[in-house]
C-alpha cells in the first residue's frame, strides 16, 4: 500500500484565489469607493446620490410586490402617504421626526394591508388598473384636502430628521443615512428571498395556480408582499420629505409611478440587484440630458422596449448578476 | 336658469363628452380583446390624430371631414406597422406588453414635443355660433362633431357586424384559439385590430381638435378616461365600453353641476374602484375577469 | 535648458498671452424657468428677455464692472412648473453652475420650494409667481419684476365697475397656489368696489373642457366672466367655449398679459370686446423697439411679461456696476434695492411693496386697461401702482 503524502498547499494568496472570488472582492472595493465618492465630489453630486439612494429604497419596494406576482402601477401612492404622513404626524400631533416617521410607516402598512386584502383578488392587468386608479385617487385627495395638506401648494419648510440632538440637516449627513438605508434595503431583499417566505413568494409569482395547489395561500402571501413593498415605499417618502424639505401632490403622480416601473424594468426585474442598478443609472440621467428633455424621454421609451425585447434581465442581466437571481424566475 | 334647463344642458354636455369617451374606450377595449394588451400609448394616438387633423387642415388646406378620414387611415397604417414591428413579440404577454406600450407612449409623446413644441395650438372652428333648442344651447361645432362621431360609430358597427373582416375580428376578440382553428389568420388580424383600435382613438382626437386646443400633452386625460370606462364596462367588451363611455360622460356632467370638480373627480375614481372590485367582469358584464 | 523645458515655457508664455487676450471672464446668470407644458409661454418670455439683455451688453464688449469686462452668459434649465423639478434645478444652478443671480422661477409653488436654497446661499431670484409669500423681510434676495393681482386688480376693477357697470362676476381658476391667491385677491378687489365675485370655480390645470363649469357658472346669473389666473391658452379656451354656450356678457381678464395667445385660441370674434390688463403701450417707443427686437430674434411676439424681465436684467447689471462686483451678491442686492427711476423699456421704474410684503422688492411697472378690438389691444386707461387708473 502506497501512502501518498498529502501535499500541504500553501496558504492561498489573494491573487491566486479563484476568479469568481477575485471579481467579487474587486467589485466590493469598487462599490465601496463609488459609495464614498459623493462625499468628496461636491453638493450637487451628493444631491443626486441622495436621490438615487431614496429611489433604491422605493424601487426595492416595488420589486418586492412584483416578485410575488403583481405589478403595482400606483407605487407613488404609498410614497406620498409616507411623505405626508411623517410630516403631518409631526405638525398635527407634535411627534418627534423619528416617531412620526415610524408612525407613518405603521399607518402605511395598515392601509396597504386593508387595500391589498381587497384588491389583490384581481389578477394581472386588472390589478394594474386598480392600483393606477387608487394612486390617482390619493393624489386627488391630497390636492383637495388643502386645509390639512396644503393642497396644490404643498407643505414647505419641513424640518430635517433628528435623533436626540443630532440633525440630518446637511447633505453629507443625510447621504450617510440614505446610503445606509439603501444598502439595508438591498440586503433585506437578498436575505428575504433566500428565506422560506421569500421562496414561497417567488413560487407564487412563477405559477400561482401551482403554488395554490401545493398549499400556499396565494392571496395572503401577496398581501404580505404588498404591505412590505408599501412600507419600503413609505420609507422612501419619509426620506424625500425630510430631505427636499418640500412636498406637493404633483410629485407623486402617474409620472412618478411610471418612473419607478422604468427603473425596475431597466435595472432588471429578475435580479435582486435590478432595482439598485435601475435607480443608480436612471436617477442622474436627467441631469445629463437636461436641455434635451425630449431626447431623454425618447431614450427611456426606447430603452424600455429594447430591454424587454432583447434583454429581459435588464442591466443586471447584462452584468450577469446571476448569483442573486432567486429561485425559479 | 331653472332646473329643467340646467339638467337638459348638462345631459347634452354629458352625451357629447360621453361620445368622446366611447370612441376612446371602444378602441382601447378592441386592442385588449385582440391582443390582451393594455395599450398605454392609446392617449398618444388620440393626440397624434388631433395633430394630424390640425396639420391636414391648416398646412395642407384640406376640409375638415377629409382631414379626419385621412387621419384615421394614417393611424391604422402607423398602428399596424408599430404593432408588427414592435409589439409582435408581446402579443398575449400582458404585463410585458403593457410596459412596452408605456415605452411607446413616451416615444410618441416626445416625438410630438420635438416636432410641434410644447405650446398648445389651435385649430379653426368648423362652425361658428350656437343652436338653441328647447332652451338648451349647443355650440354648432359640437353639433357637427357629434354628428360625425355617430356616423363613425355606425360605420364601425356595420363593419363589425356585417363584413367578413369585422366578423373575423370579433371572433378573435371573443376567442382567439377557436378563431385560429377556424382559419382566421393572426398575422393579419393582430396588426389590423391594433390599427383599428388606435385609429378610433385618432378619430376621437381629430374630431375633438377644433373644440379644444391641440398639444402634445393632450392624450393623458383621455387615456385615464379610457381606463375608467373599460374597467366599468369590462375589458374586452365592446358594448360594455360603449354604454360605460356614455354613462361616464353623463355622470361627470351631472356631478360637476352639484359638486366641485375635485370632489366629482374623486367620487368617480372611488366608484370605478368599487365597481371593479364588486363587478370584476364589468358593471355591464361580458368582460373577462 | 533642454527642449522639453523650452517648449513648455514657450507654451506657457503663449498660453498666458492667449488667456489674457481672451481674458473675458464670464458672469453666469441662471434662468430657472418653465420651458415645457402650461406656463411655457411665460418661461420662454423670461429666458429670452434675459438673453436679449445679455446680447446687448456682450455686443458692447461686455459688462463693465470694477474696471473689468465680463461676458454675460445665461444658463437656463426647465423646471416644468413643478416644485420638485425646480428644487433639483436650483441645486444644479447654485452648486454646479455656481450662479448668484437667477431669472425666475416662473411659478409660485416652485418659487416657495427653491427659496430655502437661494436665500441660504445669497442668490438673487426674480419670480413671476403671484403668491404674496414670495417676498418678505426675511427673504432679502427675492424680487419680483412683474406686477401681480394684488397691485393691479383693485385699480383695474375699480375702473371696470365705474366705467362698464360690472356687478356680478364669475371666475374659473386653476387649483394651485397661484390660482387660489389670485381668486382671493380678486374677490377682495371686487368687494371693495361694490361689485361681487359671486362664483369661484377651481379646476385641474390640464383641463380642456370647461363647458360643465361654465354651465354651472352661468346658472348663477353672472354678467361678467373673469379670466385672470389662467394660462393664456386656457383663457382662450374658456372664452371660446363660453361664447359657444351663448354667453353674451363681458369677458374680462384682470391680469396676466395673454392677448396674442388668447385671440389665437378663441378666435377674433369670441375675443371681441374683452377687457384685458396690458403691460405694453404701443405708443411707447422703447417698448415697441423691444418687441420688435424680440420678434426679430425669436420669430414670434413676446408674452407681455417679457419686457419686465428685460428691464430687471438690466437693473441687475446696473446694480453690479454700482456695487463694483459680480460675485458679492449681498452688495449687488443692496445696490439693486437702491435703484430709483430706472429708465426701462416700460418707462420709469421704481421699487414698491413695503406696505404689503414688508420690503420694497416689487417692481412698480406701469400698466393699462385695454379692450380687444379685432384681435388687437386698444388702450382705454392708463394706470400706475401708486395712483390707480385714470
Amino acid at each position: 500500500m502506497t501512502t501518498q503524502t498529502i501535499e500541504r498547499a500553501a496558504a492561498p494568496r489573494a491573487w491566486s484565489l479563484p476568479r469568481g472570488r477575485q471579481l467579487a472582492i474587486a467589485g466590493a472595493i469598487a462599490a465601496l469607493l463609488a459609495a464614498a465618492w459623493p462625499w468628496t465630489a461636491g453638493q450637487f453630486v451628493l444631491h443626486l446620490a441622495i436621490l438615487a439612494c431614496i429611489n433604491i429604497v422605493i424601487v426595492n419596494g416595488l420589486s418586492l410586490i412584483d416578485r410575488c406576482g403583481q405589478l403595482s402601477f400606483g407605487h407613488s401612492a404609498p410614497v406620498a402617504l409616507g411623505a405626508y404622513g411623517s410630516v403631518l404626524f409631526s405638525t398635527l400631533f407634535g411627534f418627534g421626526t423619528i416617531t412620526a416617521a415610524a408612525l407613518s410607516l405603521v399607518a402605511g402598512a395598515l392601509l396597504a394591508g386593508a387595500l391589498g386584502w381587497v384588491i389583490l383578488r384581481l389578477r394581472g392587468v386588472y390589478f394594474v388598473l386598480v392600483t393606477f386608479a387608487f394612486a390617482e385617487l390619493v393624489r386627488l385627495v391630497l390636492l383637495d384636502a388643502a386645509s390639512v395638506t396644503g393642497g396644490a401648494n404643498g407643505i414647505a419648510a419641513i424640518p430635517p430628521l433628528s435623533i436626540g440632538g443630532f440633525a440630518f440637516d446637511s447633505r453629507e449627513r443625510f447621504y450617510a443615512l440614505a446610503l445606509a438605508l439603501a444598502v439595508a434595503s438591498v440586503g433585506f431583499m437578498v436575505w428575504f428571498f433566500a428565506r422560506p417566505l421569500g421562496r414561497a413568494m417567488t413560487a407564487v409569482a412563477a405559477n400561482p395556480a401551482l403554488a395554490e395547489s401545493t398549499g400556499l395561500n396565494v392571496q395572503r402571501l401577496q398581501v404580505v408582499a404588498y404591505i412590505g413593498g408599501s412600507m419600503l415605499a413609505a420609507l422612501g417618502g419619509v426620506l424625500t420629505a425630510r430631505y427636499v424639505g418640500f412636498i406637493s401632490p404633483e410629485s407623486f403622480g402617474t409620472s412618478a409611478s411610471v418612473a419607478f416601473i422604468t427603473m425596475l424594468v431597466i435595472g432588471g426585474r429578475k435580479s435582486l440587484f435590478g432595482p439598485m442598478l435601475g435607480a443608480l443609472v436612471l436617477t442622474p440621467l436627467p441631469e445629463l440630458f437636461r436641455g434635451a428633455v425630449q431626447t431623454q424621454h425618447i431614450f427611456y421609451g426606447a430603452a424600455l422596449i429594447l430591454i424587454l425585447r432583447f434583454l429581459p434581465g435588464g442591466i443586471a442581466g447584462l452584468l450577469s448578476l446571476r448569483a442573486a437571481r432567486g429561485v425559479g424566475r | 336658469m331653472d332646473w329643467h334647463l340646467l339638467m337638459g344642458q348638462a345631459t347634452v354636455n354629458g352625451l357629447i363628452v360621453g361620445l368622446l369617451y366611447l370612441l376612446m374606450a371602444v378602441g382601447f377595449t378592441l386592442v385588449f380583446g385582440v391582443m390582451r394588451m393594455v395599450n398605454f400609448a392609446h392617449g398618444e394616438f388620440y393626440m397624434l390624430g388631433a395633430f394630424a387633423a390640425y396639420f391636414f387642415t391648416t398646412r395642407l388646406g384640406m376640409a375638415f371631414l377629409p382631414a379626419v378620414a385621412l387621419s384615421f387611415v394614417a393611424a391604422i397604417v402607423v398602428g399596424s406597422l408599430l404593432e408588427w414591428c414592435i409589439l409582435k413579440p408581446f402579443r398575449k404577454d400582458e404585463l410585458n406588453g403593457m410596459i412596452v406600450t408605456i415605452g411607446l407612449a413616451m416615444i410618441l409623446q416626445n416625438v410630438a414635443l420635438m416636432s410641434f413644441g410644447p405650446d398648445p395650438v389651435s385649430m379653426p372652428s368648423i362652425a361658428s355660433g350656437a343652436t338653441t333648442l328647447l332652451g338648451i344651447t349647443v355650440a354648432n361645432s359640437r353639433v357637427y362633431v357629434v354628428g360625425f362621431a355617430v356616423v363613425v360609430l355606425l360605420l364601425l358597427y356595420a363593419f363589425l357586424r356585417h363584413s367578413r373582416g369585422g366578423r373575423a375580428l370579433r371572433a378573435v376578440v371573443e376567442d382567439s384559439e377557436t378563431a385560429a382553428v377556424q382559419g382566421v389568420r393572426a398575422r393579419i388580424y393582430y396588426p389590423l385590430g391594433f390599427g383599428i383600435g388606435v385609429g378610433l382613438a385618432a378619430i376621437g382626437g381629430a374630431l375633438m381638435a377644433p373644440l379644444f386646443s391641440v398639444s402634445p400633452f393632450m392624450g393623458q386625460t383621455p387615456l385615464l378616461k379610457a381606463f375608467m370606462v373599460v374597467i366599468l364596462g369590462g375589458l374586452g367588451s365592446i358594448p360594455g365600453a360603449a354604454i360605460a363611455g356614455l354613462s361616464l360622460g353623463l355622470l361627470e356632467s351631472y356631478s360637476t353641476l352639484f359638486l366641485s370638480t375635485s370632489t366629482a373627480d374623486m367620487l368617480i375614481f372611488l366608484l370605478v374602484m368599487v365597481g371593479m372590485l364588486a363587478f370584476p367582469r364589468g358593471l355591464i358584464g361580458r368582460g373577462e375577469a | 535648458m533642454n527642449r522639453m523645458t523650452r517648449s513648455a515655457l514657450g507654451a506657457m508664455v503663449l498660453g498666458a498671452f492667449t488667456l489674457h487676450a481672451a481674458a473675458q471672464e464670464t458672469v453666469k446668470v441662471g434662468a430657472l424657468v418653465t420651458l415645457s407644458g402650461p406656463g411655457a409661454a411665460w418661461g420662454q418670455a423670461m429666458k429670452n428677455a434675459a438673453e436679449l439683455a445679455a446680447d446687448k451688453v456682450n455686443a458692447a464688449g461686455g459688462l463693465e464692472v470694477g474696471g473689468r469686462k465680463y461676458r454675460v452668459e445665461i444658463v437656463a434649465y426647465d423646471d416644468k412648473y413643478q416644485a420638485g423639478e425646480a428644487v433639483t434645478v436650483a441645486n444644479r444652478l447654485v452648486f454646479e453652475d455656481k450662479v448668484k443671480y437667477i431669472i425666475g422661477p416662473t411659478g409660485s409653488a416652485p418659487t416657495l420650494a427653491v427659496q430655502p436654497i437661494t436665500e441660504k446661499n445669497q442668490v438673487i431670484t426674480s419670480t413671476l409667481g403671484f403668491t404674496n409669500k414670495a417676498m418678505g423681510a426675511e427673504k432679502p434676495f427675492s424680487f419680483r419684476p412683474v406686477v401681480t393681482t394684488y397691485e393691479f386688480s383693485e385699480p383695474q376693477i375699480s375702473w371696470m365697475v365705474r366705467t362698464l357697470g360690472v356687478r356680478k362676476a364669475g371666475g374659473l381658476f386653476p387649483n394651485d397656489e397661484s390660482g387660489q391667491v389670485i381668486a382671493r385677491d380678486l374677490e377682495a378687489a371686487y368687494k371693495k368696489n361694490g361689485a361681487e365675485l359671486a362664483v369661484k370655480e377651481f379646476f385641474e390645470r390640464d383641463r380642456v373642457d370647461f363647458v360643465p363649469l361654465i354651465t354651472r357658472m352661468l346658472s348663477r346669473g353672472i354678467d361678467t366672466i373673469e379670466l385672470d389666473g389662467n394660462s393664456p391658452g386656457t383663457a382662450g379656451l374658456i372664452t371660446k367655449q363660453a361664447r359657444e354656450l351663448g354667453f353674451k356678457g363681458r369677458i374680462v381678464r384682470t391680469g396676466g398679459p395673454a392677448t396674442a395667445e388668447l385671440v389665437t385660441v378663441a378666435g377674433k370674434e369670441a375675443a371681441e370686446g374683452m377687457i384685458v390688463h396690458a403691460v405694453i403701450d404701443p405708443g411707447l417707443k422703447t417698448t415697441v423697439a423691444y418687441v420688435d427686437a424680440y420678434t426679430a430674434k425669436y420669430k414670434n411676439a413676446p408674452n407681455g411679461f417679457s419686457p419686465s424681465y428685460y428691464d430687471f436684467t438690466n437693473m441687475l447689471f446696473e446694480a453690479m456696476r454700482r456695487a463694483g462686483t459680480v460675485t458679492d451678491s449681498s452688495k449687488v442686492r443692496i445696490e439693486l434695492e437702491k435703484i430709483a427711476d430706472f429708465p426701462g423699456v416700460l418707462g420709469k421704474l421704481n421699487w414698491t411693496g413695503k406696505s404689503n410684503y414688508g420690503v420694497d422688492h416689487q417692481l412698480a411697472v406701469p400698466f393699462y386697461v385695454a379692450e380687444i378690438k379685432n384681435g388687437v389691444e386698444v388702450i382705454r386707461a392708463r394706470c400706475t401702482v401708486v395712483e390707480g387708473c385714470n
